[in-house]
């Protein structure tokens, strides 16, 4: 008996455990301090709009209380080695979303009063999804809503980004951390940059995005092109246009706005689908040409215009819109699910089935990497496409090389071997999550049809948001079932940290020294 | 004139055997049982040391030297060996061979401060080409984002071509978007006025655009039939060297390489090369891919038996010229022997154009070219300058040529007609001493 117990502690000190649990969980404390102060915006939206404020307030303090806890508990600060990035990454997106939740609960609004449903709202939020469990959106207070469009914005860029960012003498080690969180594989990026650097810059472009959105739209409605819009909306839209997250303060999404406005969204949602470090040069160096030559965007920019010529086309042979409108809609929904933002300009689940086939085939592509957007990812198609075309050079030419390149460069075989490994996954993960919608609707006997259930299983894992169905644009998740929203939780969870930090904590070596 | 050598391997002693009848010489090696040899066959001094130090260049007499002519096999020592000589004698002109590219480029953009280095890979690459025909510009400088190329060709001794060469250039039918900025025949010179012709052997320099100079290229090259596919055998760096030069005159290039990692980073640093892990002496790998129906290969490998073997087989599979880069003297003859169409030694060639620096003052004034002699202006026209709207026929005759003009970003090749505007950027080819009068009237 005394000997197993010794054992036990042998076994969790830290010379023996490849990860140092304790470093991970500082970092975690530290991120969730912080994260206590942006209860302060809802608040204030609360404040402004004669509602309680005390649901914000009581969050973020139990936010910033939890992390203080945290970090005193897990002791003296620690280095983040690349392997603690996993843990961190894993750990801030199931956790953040806890405490993100509060809100909802503590409003004692009864369509969030079951804690999974609060739950799965917060989770869709921060992870930039865009999928809901309301059904009667306008019917929340100003202050619940804005925390739920900021939640997006938070979650879009990355939370331990936005920390590496701010945080003074945060001492984290190697780039796992950063580029764990930042959407795709950006390691065929060559950064030269230090990580703070890097995270400024993603950042600030962000912050330059929304800032320029939200004064546009709220120009319109200052003007008069757009009725619809006032300041809130402009920032509540603006918010989530750029972390191409879907949430909206309206029942009917982007369908509430006036055609200008959609268009506006459309662009900076298409603009916020460009990897992030790529704009940002543009930006200081003024190298279109450069720019403009890069296949990822390239291919980004075809796929956005194949999709929406075919939805166009769709949409114009059932003759449900014409002119202007049909080219519209076929843009905005292509953009939108496409990049995974999931507004929706029209109810789409009305349209024919190619358009159906369509919309949901764009959900696997996702914008570019290092983009805020979900999903595969452009670049991932790209290169697989490259090692598809060099299998077939070789079975002909067997002693050929062949690197595969990605803009003339060569990409190193390690993240070609990645970029399979995350796809076998991703497309693994979406079949088993379909497939477990399906098993559970048996089980408690909801009306959901197969195309319903891979749709929505693909608009979680890829961080789309509404699928089709009652899951559709101006519908929502709220008839699953419990099981069912804890299934697509962990798939909105794995999507947004792409699946291999987390997949990566259960493997054996893992934690081995 | 006394000549300091450093490096008495194989591009040492040929230099030396090229010029000790001539000039005075001092040979310099870390490894004396090197220099034994030479000082028994001839009569030049000799140090044992290193050649890079500022002791044994001031024994070796570097102060009333007149020429240093650092060959050995190692490239910085060679450099910092010719910038030490430079500091302690300003007089004395330094000639550097130099392997890495990176090196020679530096020199062409004037940062290292050598009158001249030779590549081994280049020169090398220049000759097989030249055998090939398809003469690749000696030097290519690039102007305005790539918009304006100044290239140099050698004209091939047998080049009869018909429109250009041998013609008044007025009637010449010059390539569109290209003028004649100088031609070099013997130790001078020409002027490249409208009764002046290009003859066989003449160096001329050309501005043009980029497709104008890819013209000129095929006009030089004669009649011969074109190539469009050779095999390289190695992909070590003289193979590497070639097979960059030959893509870039459009031909297609296939590279074999047996070492695996080698073979990996050729083929991501040569996208356009198809790159194949093999040894080249494999029956069916030669069969598979239609080896034989190459027009041409080269053996660059770094074993002469190796390439000779390989060459031989390639012979056997139907390849209809073969090219082999030995590396023993002795081997020339046993490539002759075993029916190689060309043999071509790199040490042999670097010490050629090492000692025709040393040798004769055409060529120096060649190396020069771009260095000392003519310059090339990127100016923008002050709107004060008298020449502002004035007829490109009408611009005085001072023996400076105007190559180009980018106006908006967009690059002109400008006629009699057409007239310049301030504001203009132009490219100026001009003799050096005229610079900065040049510069003074745009």
């Amino acid at each position: 008996m005394r000997l197993t117990r010794a054992r036990l502690r042998r076994a969790f000190r830290r010379e023996t455990f490849g990860v140092d649990v304790a470093a991970a969980l500082d970092l975690v404390g530290r991120v969730l301090t912080v994260l206590g102060l942006a209860y302060v915006v809802p608040a204030a939206v609360a404040l402004g709009h004669d509602e309680s404020p005390w649901p914000f307030v009581t969050a973020g303090l139990a936010t910033s209380g939890f992390g203080i806890l945290v970090e005193r508990l897990s002791g003296e600060q620690m280095r983040i080695r690349p392997r603690e990035g996993f843990l961190v990454v894993a750990l801030i997106w199931l956790l953040v979303p806890v405490f993100g939740a509060l809100p909802y609960v503590l409003s004692g609004e009864a369509q969030l009063a079951s804690p999974v449903d609060a739950y799965f709202e917060s989770v869709s939020g921060f992870t930039a999804t865009g999928a809901t469990i309301l059904t009667d959106i306008e019917a929340l207070p100003r202050g619940l809503l804005m925390w739920r469009q900021f939640t997006q914005w938070l979650g879009g860029m990355g939370i331990v980004i936005l920390a590496i960012a701010i945080l003074p003498r945060l001492r984290v080690g190697g780039r796992q951390l950063l580029m764990s969180e930042l959407p795709g594989p950006t390691e065929v990026e060559r950064l030269s940059l230090t990580i703070r650097e890097t995270a400024r810059r993603l950042w600030l472009l962000y912050l330059g995005l929304t800032v320029a959105l939200a004064g546009l739209l709220t120009l319109y409605g200052a003007v008069g092109l757009d009725d619809a819009v006032g300041v809130y909306e402009a920032v509540g839209h603006a918010f989530t246009s750029v972390a191409i997250g879907g949430f909206s303060t309206e029942a009917e999404s982007a369908a509430a706005f006036a055609p200008l406005t959609q268009w506006t969204m459309a662009f900076f949602i298409a603009v916020a689908g460009i990897n992030f470090l790529r704009l940002y040069r543009l930006l200081v160096v003024r190298q279109p040409r450069a720019f403009a030559r890069d296949e990822e965007l390239r291919l980004y920019v075809l796929l956005l215009a194949g999709g929406s010529l075919v939805l166009f086309l769709e949409i114009l042979g059932d003759g449900r819109f014409a002119g202007e409108e049909a080219i519209r809609h076929a843009v905005f929904q292509a953009i939108s699910i496409m990049t995974t933002a999931g507004f929706a300009s029209a109810d789409y689940v009305q349209w024919g089935p190619l358009a159906a086939v369509t919309l949901v085939g764009l959900m696997f592509f996702g914008a570019s990497a290092g983009s805020t957007s979900g999903s595969i990812k452009v670049v991932r198609h790209l290169l697989i496409s490259r090692l598809l075309r060099r299998e077939l050079d070789q079975t002909v030419h067997p002693e050929i090389v062949m690197p595969v390149r990605l803009n003339r460069l060569p990409v190193d075989e390690k993240v070609i071997r990645a970029v399979l490994a995350f796809v076998l996954l991703y497309v693994g993960l979406f079949a088993a999550g379909a497939l477990a919608l399906v098993v559970e609707s048996f089980r408690v006997a909801t009306e959901v049809t197969p195309f319903e259930a891979i749709s929505a299983a693909a608009a979680t894992l890829g961080n789309v948001g509404p699928a089709f169905g009652f899951a559709g644009p101006f519908g929502s998740y709220e008839p699953f079932s419990p099981l069912s929203k804890v299934v697509m939780i962990l798939l909105m969870w794995l999507g947004r940290v792409e699946i291999l930090p987390v997949v990566v904590l259960f493997t054996r070596s893992y934690w081995r020294a | 004139m006394k000549i300091v050598v450093i490096g008495a391997g194989q591009v040492g002693s040929t230099v030396v055997e090229a010029l000790h009848d001539e000039h005075e010489l001092t040979v310099i090696d870390l490894d004396g049982s090197r220099l034994g040899p030479l000082s028994y066959r001839h009569d030049v001094s000799t140090i044992e040391g290193n050649g890079a130090t500022r002791s044994v260049l001031l024994e070796a007499g570097i102060k009333e030297a007149d020429l240093l002519i650092a060959c050995s096999s190692r490239d910085e020592p060679n450099l910092i060996a010719a910038m030490l000589a430079k500091k302690l004698n300003p007089d004395v002109r330094a000639v550097v061979r130099a392997t890495e590219v990176e090196y020679l480029e530096a020199w062409h953009e004037r940062q290292l401060d050598v009158d001249l280095v030779v590549s081994s890979e280049i020169e090398t690459a220049y000759a097989v080409s030249r055998t090939l025909g398809v003469p690749a510009a000696r030097q290519t400088d690039v102007f305005a984002e790539g918009q304006v190329q100044i290239v140099e060709f050698d004209v091939e001794q047998t080049a009869g071509d018909h429109a250009v060469i041998g013609r008044p250039l007025r009637e010449a039918r010059i390539p569109a978007d290209s003028k004649v900025a100088s031609i070099i025949r013997g130790d001078s010179a020409v002027v490249p006025r409208g009764d002046q012709s290009i003859q066989p052997g003449d160096r001329v320099i050309v501005i043009g655009s980029p497709r104008a100079a890819q013209e000129w290229s095929s006009i030089i090259a004669g009649d011969r039939p074109r190539l469009d596919d050779v095999v390289v055998y190695g992909a070590g760096r003289i193979g590497v060297a070639v097979a960059e030069h030959l893509l870039r005159q459009g031909i297609r290039v296939r590279m074999i390489e047996s070492d695996r990692d080698r073979a990996r980073l050729v083929a991501e640093k040569l996208p356009d090369a198809r790159v194949f892990n093999a040894t080249g002496i494999d029956p069916d790998f030669l069969e598979r891919e239609r080896i034989g129906q190459s027009r041409a290969a080269i053996f660059a490998m770094r074993d002469d038996a190796k390439n000779h073997y390989a060459a031989t087989l390639a012979r056997i599979h139907g390849v209809g010229f073969t090219i082999a880069i030995v590396h023993e003297p002795i081997s020339i003859e046993v490539f002759e022997q075993a029916g190689v169409d060309v043999a071509v030694n790199p040490r042999q060639l670097t010490a050629e154009e090492l000692v025709r620096f040393a040798h004769d003052p055409r060529t120096q004034q060649v190396a020069m070219l771009e260095g000392d002699r003519y310059e090339v202006l990127d100016v923008t026209v002050r709107p004060e300058s008298r020449l502002v709207n004035t007829r490109f026929r009408d611009l005085p005759m001072t023996g400076s040529l105007i190559g180009a003009i980018v106006r908006e970003g967009k690059a002109i090749f400008p006629h009699g007609e057409d007239v310049l505007l301030p504001g203009d950027r132009v490219i100026v080819f001009t003799e050096a001493r005229r610079a900065a009068e040049v510069e003074q009237a745009l």
